[in-house]
C-alpha cells in the first residue's frame, strides 16, 4: 500500500471518529413546552424525533401562530433556555487497532468499556418578537471545549407569507430527516454514516450534511406544511467560524411533499442536493495555514422519504456523492494529477424504521451502507471505503409532560468499514453497546 | 268510503267527551285542592344595599331620579323578607308535579333592572323576555353546567319584540346577567308544582296544592334554603311561616 | 352454634348484597364508559372514531385539557384563558344556536384553526382522520352529544357587493345593537363595559379588539363574523343576535366592523371616502329612527 494512501486513510480515520465523537447536539427544546403548556409528544413523535406539529411549529419559526408567540405574552420570570445531557454507560469494541509489539505494528481486539458522559447542549431557541425567531445553542464537548452549534436568527413569514422565511447564522441544514434529532446516542449509532461520509484519501470535509454551517438560508412551506422548499447559501467552511480555510461557498437545496394517507398518517417524499467548492490546500510546507486557494467542486444530491404504517413508520434516505479529484486525492490544485485520477463517487444511505408503541416508548433500527463507485484512483481497492451499520436501540420515556424530558435508552450498535484496518487493510469492523440516561429540562 | 267515515266520527265523538270529562275532571279537582300561605321574615339587620352606579351608561340611569340599590337582600317594613322563593321539594304527587301552568312568566328588563329579580317558574312553563329600555340588553341565564338546562346567550336590542322559551329541568337556582350592565343579576328558580314568591310584605302563597304531607323549601339568594314539612288539607290554607336569619 | 351460624349467614349475605351492588354500579359506570367510546364524529365522508381519538389526545392534548377533559390539566394553572372544559359541551365556536351543540364540523375547524389570543394553536398539520378521530374523542367526554342532537346550522346568504349604503347601514346597527359597549366606538375592545366582562365561570374576559387586525376567534372569513355574531360565542359575554338582526342587516355590520380593523379592505376605503366618524354614545341614547 503506497504510502501517502495509508497516512490518508489514518487521516480519515481520525477524521471519522473526530465526527462520531462529538455528542450530536440534538434538539429536544423544554423551553418550547413550558412556554405553550404543550407536552413533550405534541412535538415529538418521541423526543428529539419530530412529527408533523412539531415539524410545522419548527417551519413556522417556533411559532403556533396563534398570536401568543411574542415574548411579551411571557410570564417575565420565564427563561427560553433548556439543558441537555446523558449520562451513561458504553462498550465499545474494534476488531483491529494498531498496537506496538516487538516486530513494530500489530493488529489487535481492543475492547473499551465504563461509565460516561455525553456533552452539554444548551439550548436557547424561541422567538424575540412576533416573526422574528433565533436558536442559541452554546454546546459543550465532554472534555469541556465549548463551541457554538448553532446561532442565528431567522425572519418568519415576510409578507405575511409563509413562503417567505431568511435564517442567518450558524444552523443545521434544511434536512427532515435530522440528524440533530436522531434517536441514538451510542458513538456509532449516534450519527448518520452518510451525513459525514469521506472517502479514504479525500480532504474534503465541507461536504457533510449533519454538520451544522454558516450561511443563509430561505425556506417556504405551504400553510399545513405539507410542501417544503428551501435554498440555503453556506460558506465551505464546515461551519468553522473565523474564516481560517475557506473562500468557497455551497449551495443546499431541498424540497418535499407530504400527503396526507388517511388512516396510515401524514406521508413525505423529497430531494436534495448540495453543490459547492471546497479549496484545496490550506497548509504551506511549513505547516502553517494560510487562506485556501485552489477551490474544487463537490455534489451530493439524492432523495428521501418518510412513510407511516400506523405506528410503524420508516425513514429512507439515499445519496449520490461526488469530489473533485483533487479533493479525492488530498492533491493541492497547483500539483499535476496521477494518471487515472478521477472524481471519486459513492452511493449511500440508510432504512431506518421506528415502532411507536405511545408517546412513551419507541423501538428503533437503521439499516445503513455505504458503497463507493469510482475511486479516486483505479488501483485502489474497488470496495476500499465501504460502510456497512446497523442499530437497535428503544427509548423509554418514564414521564412526559411539558416541563421537562427523561428517556432511557439502551442501544447496539455494529459498523464494518472496508479497508479501513490500520495495518493490514483489511476491513474493521466496530461495535458499541451503550445504556444512557437521556435528559432535558 | 262509508266504512270509513263511520269509526272516525265515532273516534271524534270520542275525543270530544274524553277532552270535556277531563276539563271538568280538572275543575273538581281543583276545588278540592288546598293551598300554602305564609310570610317570610329576617330576624337581624338587614346588610346595606350598595346604590348602583348607572353612569356608564345614561339611557340606564336617566330613567331614575332617584338612586336604585342592589336587590341582594329586599326587606319590607317589619323585618319582611322579599323574593323568597318557597315550592314543594318532596311529596308531590306525579301528576300535580306534572301540571304546568299555561301564562306565561314575565321576565322585563327595565330601568335596567330585572322585574322581577327573582322569578320563580314551572318546568316548561313558558318564560316571555321582555326589553322595555331604551338600550341593547344581552340576557345571558346560567344554569349549572352539566345539569339538565343549557345555558344561552341572546341580545335584545332597544325595540326587539319579546321572545319566549321555557327551561327543560328543575334547578334553584339558575343566575341571570347583562353582561353590557354588570350590576343587572337576577334568578331563575326552575322548580316541578306549585311555588310562591314573596313580595315586599314577605307574603307568598302556593295555590293548587293537592291534599297531602309535603316538605316546603324557601330559597333566598343570600341566604339559602329552608325546609318545612306541611300538611294541606281541601279547601283550608295551610299557614307556613319562614325566618332567616340575617348573617 | 344457631347463633353463629345465623351471624355468618348474614354477614355472608350482607356481602353478597354488597358485592352485587358493587358490580351493578361497576357496570352501570363501565357500560357508560363503553358506550361514549362508541361516540363517532362526522365530517364530510370522514368517519373519526373515540377509540382511535384517545391515543392522540393523550399525545397532544393532555397538558392543557387534562386527562378527564376538564380542562384542569397540568399547564392550566398557567395559561389564560384557561382550557375549555369538554364534560359541559359548552363550545364558543359553532354554526349552530346559542344554547346549542355544534356540528362535528364546527369542532373540527375549531381544532384546524386554532383560538385566537389563546394557547390553542392550530392544528391542522395533523391529518385529516386524526383530527376527526379527536372530535369523537373530545365528543365522549360530555354526556350532552350522547343525549342532544347539535342545533339546526345557521343559513348564511350570500354577501352582496360592498357599498356605501352597506357601510353606512353597517354603522347604524353597530349602534343601535350597542356593538360598542363592549368593543368601543372605534372597536378598541374599550366600550363602557369591557372592563367589566366576566365569562360563565367568572373569570375576566376582553371583548375581541378589531384593531389588532388579527383573525378572529371563529375564523377570519366575512362569513366567518356574520356567522359569530349571530350564534353568538357561547359561555362568553358575546351574545347571540339571530333574533333580532336580519341577514341584510347581519351583512352590513359585518362591512362596517371590516372598516374597523387596520387592514386595506374596501369597506375601509368606503368609510374613509365617507369620511365615516366613530359613532357618538350619547346620540346612541335617542330613539331609533329608522
Amino acid at each position: 500500500m503506497p504510502s501517502f494512501a495509508r497516512g490518508s486513510i489514518a487521516a480519515a480515520l481520525f477524521a471519522v471518529c473526530i465526527v462520531l465523537g462529538c455528542a450530536p447536539s440534538s434538539f429536544a427544546i423544554p423551553a418550547f413546552a413550558r412556554k405553550y403548556g404543550l407536552p413533550c409528544s405534541a412535538c415529538h413523535e418521541a423526543w428529539p424525533k419530530l412529527n408533523v406539529f412539531g415539524q410545522t411549529f419548527k417551519d413556522n419559526g417556533y411559532q403556533l401562530m396563534n398570536d401568543r408567540d411574542s415574548p411579551i405574552w411571557q410570564n417575565p420570570s420565564y427563561w427560553p433556555v433548556a439543558f441537555r445531557n446523558t449520562p451513561n454507560w458504553h462498550r465499545e469494541s474494534v476488531n483491529r487497532v494498531a498496537v506496538d509489539v516487538p516486530a513494530g505494528l500489530a493488529e489487535q481486539k481492543i475492547i473499551t468499556h465504563g461509565f460516561d458522559l455525553s456533552g452539554m447542549d444548551v439550548l436557547s431557541g424561541g422567538t424575540l418578537y412576533n416573526n422574528i425567531s433565533f436558536l442559541l445553542v452554546p454546546s459543550m464537548e465532554n472534555t469541556g471545549e465549548f463551541g457554538l452549534e448553532s446561532a442565528w436568527v431567522r425572519f418568519d413569514n415576510l409578507l405575511k407569507s409563509p413562503w417567505v422565511n431568511f435564517k442567518f447564522g450558524k444552523f443545521e441544514l434544511d434536512n427532515v430527516i435530522s440528524e440533530k434529532r436522531i434517536m441514538n446516542l451510542s458513538n456509532l449509532g449516534g450519527a448518520y454514516q452518510i451525513y459525514h461520509f469521506i472517502p479514504a484519501g479525500d480532504s474534503n470535509a465541507f461536504g457533510q450534511l449533519g454538520d451544522n454551517q454558516l450561511g443563509m438560508e430561505w425556506m417556504g412551506h405551504s400553510k399545513n406544511d405539507r410542501s417544503r422548499l428551501s435554498a440555503a447559501l453556506l460558506s465551505s467552511n464546515d461551519g468553522s467560524v473565523n474564516l481560517p480555510n475557506a473562500n468557497s461557498y455551497a449551495g443546499f437545496f431541498t424540497a418535499s411533499q407530504a400527503f396526507d394517507t388517511g388512516k396510515l398518517g401524514v406521508d413525505r417524499f423529497g430531494a436534495y442536493a448540495m453543490f459547492g467548492q471546497a479549496p484545496t490546500f490550506t497548509l504551506n510546507q511549513l505547516g502553517n495555514p494560510f487562506l485556501a486557494v485552489g477551490n474544487k467542486n463537490f455534489s451530493r444530491e439524492g432523495a428521501f422519504g418518510l412513510f407511516y404504517l400506523k405506528k410503524l413508520d420508516f425513514s429512507l434516505f439515499f445519496q449520490h456523492g461526488s469530489d473533485n479529484p483533487y479533493l479525492g486525492l488530498s492533491l493541492a490544485s497547483n500539483q499535476p494529477l496521477p494518471a487515472g485520477a478521477q472524481s471519486p463517487t459513492w452511493n449511500g444511505g440508510f432504512v431506518e424504521t421506528h415502532y411507536t408503541v405511545n408517546p412513551q416508548l419507541i423501538f428503533i433500527q437503521r439499516d445503513e451502507f455505504i458503497r463507493m463507485s469510482k475511486q479516486a484512483l483505479p488501483t485502489l481497492p474497488s470496495s476500499l471505503g465501504d460502510v456497512d451499520a446497523y442499530t437497535f436501540s428503544f427509548r423509554w420515556y418514564p414521564i412526559m409532560f411539558s416541563r421537562a424530558g427523561f428517556a432511557i435508552e439502551p442501544e447496539y450498535s455494529l459498523m464494518r468499514q472496508q479497508g479501513m484496518a490500520p495495518v493490514t487493510g483489511t476491513s474493521l469492523s466496530s461495535s458499541s453497546a451503550f445504556i444512557g440516561f437521556d435528559f432535558d429540562f | 268510503m262509508k266504512t270509513v267515515y263511520k269509526p272516525a266520527a265515532i273516534l271524534a265523538v270520542l275525543v270530544v267527551v274524553a277532552l270535556g270529562l277531563l276539563s271538568t275532571g280538572r275543575h273538581v279537582s281543583a276545588a278540592s285542592e288546598g293551598k300554602v300561605t305564609g310570610s317570610i321574615k329576617l330576624e337581624g339587620t338587614a346588610p346595606h344595599m350598595r346604590a348602583i352606579d348607572m353612569s356608564k351608561d345614561p339611557t340606564c340611569s336617566k330613567q331614575h331620579s332617584t338612586p336604585v340599590h342592589l336587590e341582594n337582600v329586599v326587606v319590607g317594613s317589619g323585618g319582611s323578607l322579599a323574593n323568597v322563593v318557597v315550592y314543594i321539594s318532596q311529596g308531590l304527587p306525579a301528576s300535580a308535579a306534572a301540571a304546568v301552568p299555561s301564562k306565561p312568566i314575565e321576565w322585563d328588563q327595565k330601568g335596567c333592572m330585572y322585574q322581577p329579580h327573582v322569578a320563580g317558574m314551572d318546568v316548561g312553563q313558558q318564560l316571555k323576555v321582555i326589553n322595555s329600555d331604551p338600550t341593547t340588553h344581552n340576557i345571558h341565564p346560567m344554569p349549572q353546567p352539566g345539569g339538565g338546562n343549557i345555558g344561552w346567550n341572546k341580545s335584545q336590542p332597544q325595540g326587539s319584540p319579546p321572545f319566549t322559551t321555557s327551561w327543560k329541568a328543575e334547578e334553584v337556582a339558575i343566575p341571570v346577567k347583562c353582561n353590557i350592565h354588570p350590576w343587572m343579576h337576577g334568578y331563575m328558580v326552575v322548580v316541578k308544582g306549585p311555588y310562591g314568591v314573596s313580595d315586599e310584605s314577605g307574603s307568598f302563597s302556593l295555590d293548587n296544592v293537592p291534599p297531602g304531607s309535603y316538605t316546603l323549601t324557601a330559597w333566598h339568594e343570600t341566604y339559602g334554603t329552608q325546609t318545612q314539612k306541611v300538611t294541606v288539607t281541601a279547601g283550608k290554607p295551610a299557614t307556613v311561616n319562614f325566618t332567616f336569619k340575617a348573617k | 352454634m344457631r347463633k353463629r351460624s345465623i351471624t355468618w349467614s348474614l354477614l355472608l349475605s350482607a356481602a353478597v348484597v354488597f358485592a352485587f351492588s358493587a358490580a351493578c354500579w361497576a357496570q352501570v359506570t363501565q357500560y357508560d364508559e363503553e358506550q361514549r367510546m362508541n361516540m363517532e364524529s362526522h365530517i364530510g365522508k370522514l368517519t373519526g372514531h373515540a377509540t382511535a381519538g384517545e391515543p392522540l389526545y393523550r399525545r397532544f392534548c393532555i397538558g392543557c385539557h387534562g386527562p378527564i377533559g376538564d380542562g384542569e390539566g397540568e399547564n392550566a394553572q398557567w395559561i389564560d384563558p384557561k382550557p375549555r372544559n369538554f364534560t359541559l359541551g359548552i363550545f364558543k365556536c359553532r354554526s349552530t344556536p346559542t344554547g346549542t351543540l355544534p356540528t362535528d364540523e364546527d369542532l373540527y375547524d375549531t381544532i384546524g384553526r386554532g383560538l385566537v389570543n389563546s394557547n390553542m394553536p392550530r392544528w391542522f398539520p395533523l391529518s385529516d382522520q386524526d383530527r376527526a378521530d379527536l372530535i369523537a374523542y373530545v365528543k365522549h367526554f360530555s354526556p350532552r352529544f350522547a343525549k342532544e342532537k347539535p342545533g339546526s346550522v345557521l343559513q348564511i346568504p350570500p354577501e352582496p357587493p360592498v357599498t356605501e349604503e352597506r357601510v353606512k347601514a353597517g354603522q347604524e346597527v353597530f349602534r343601535h345593537t350597542e356593538c360598542w359597549k363592549c368593543h368601543g366606538v372605534t372597536g378598541r375592545a374599550n366600550g363602557p363595559s369591557a372592563d367589566t366582562l366576566t365569562d360563565d365561570f367568572n373569570r375576566p374576559i376582553k371583548p375581541f379588539n378589531f384593531h389588532d387586525g388579527t383573525r378572529f376567534k371563529c375564523g377570519e372569513t366575512d362569513r366567518d363574523l356574520y356567522r359569530i355574531f349571530m350564534t353568538g360565542l357561547d359561555s362568553t359575554p358575546m351574545p347571540s343576535f339571530a333574533d333580532n338582526l336580519k341577514p341584510e342587516e347581519a351583512w352590513d355590520l359585518v362591512m362596517y366592523l371590516r372598516s374597523l380593523q387596520p387592514m386595506n379592505t374596501p369597506e375601509k376605503a368606503i368609510a374613509k371616502k365617507l369620511g365615516l366618524k366613530p359613532i357618538n354614545p350619547n346620540a346612541a341614547a335617542q330613539p331609533q329612527t329608522k
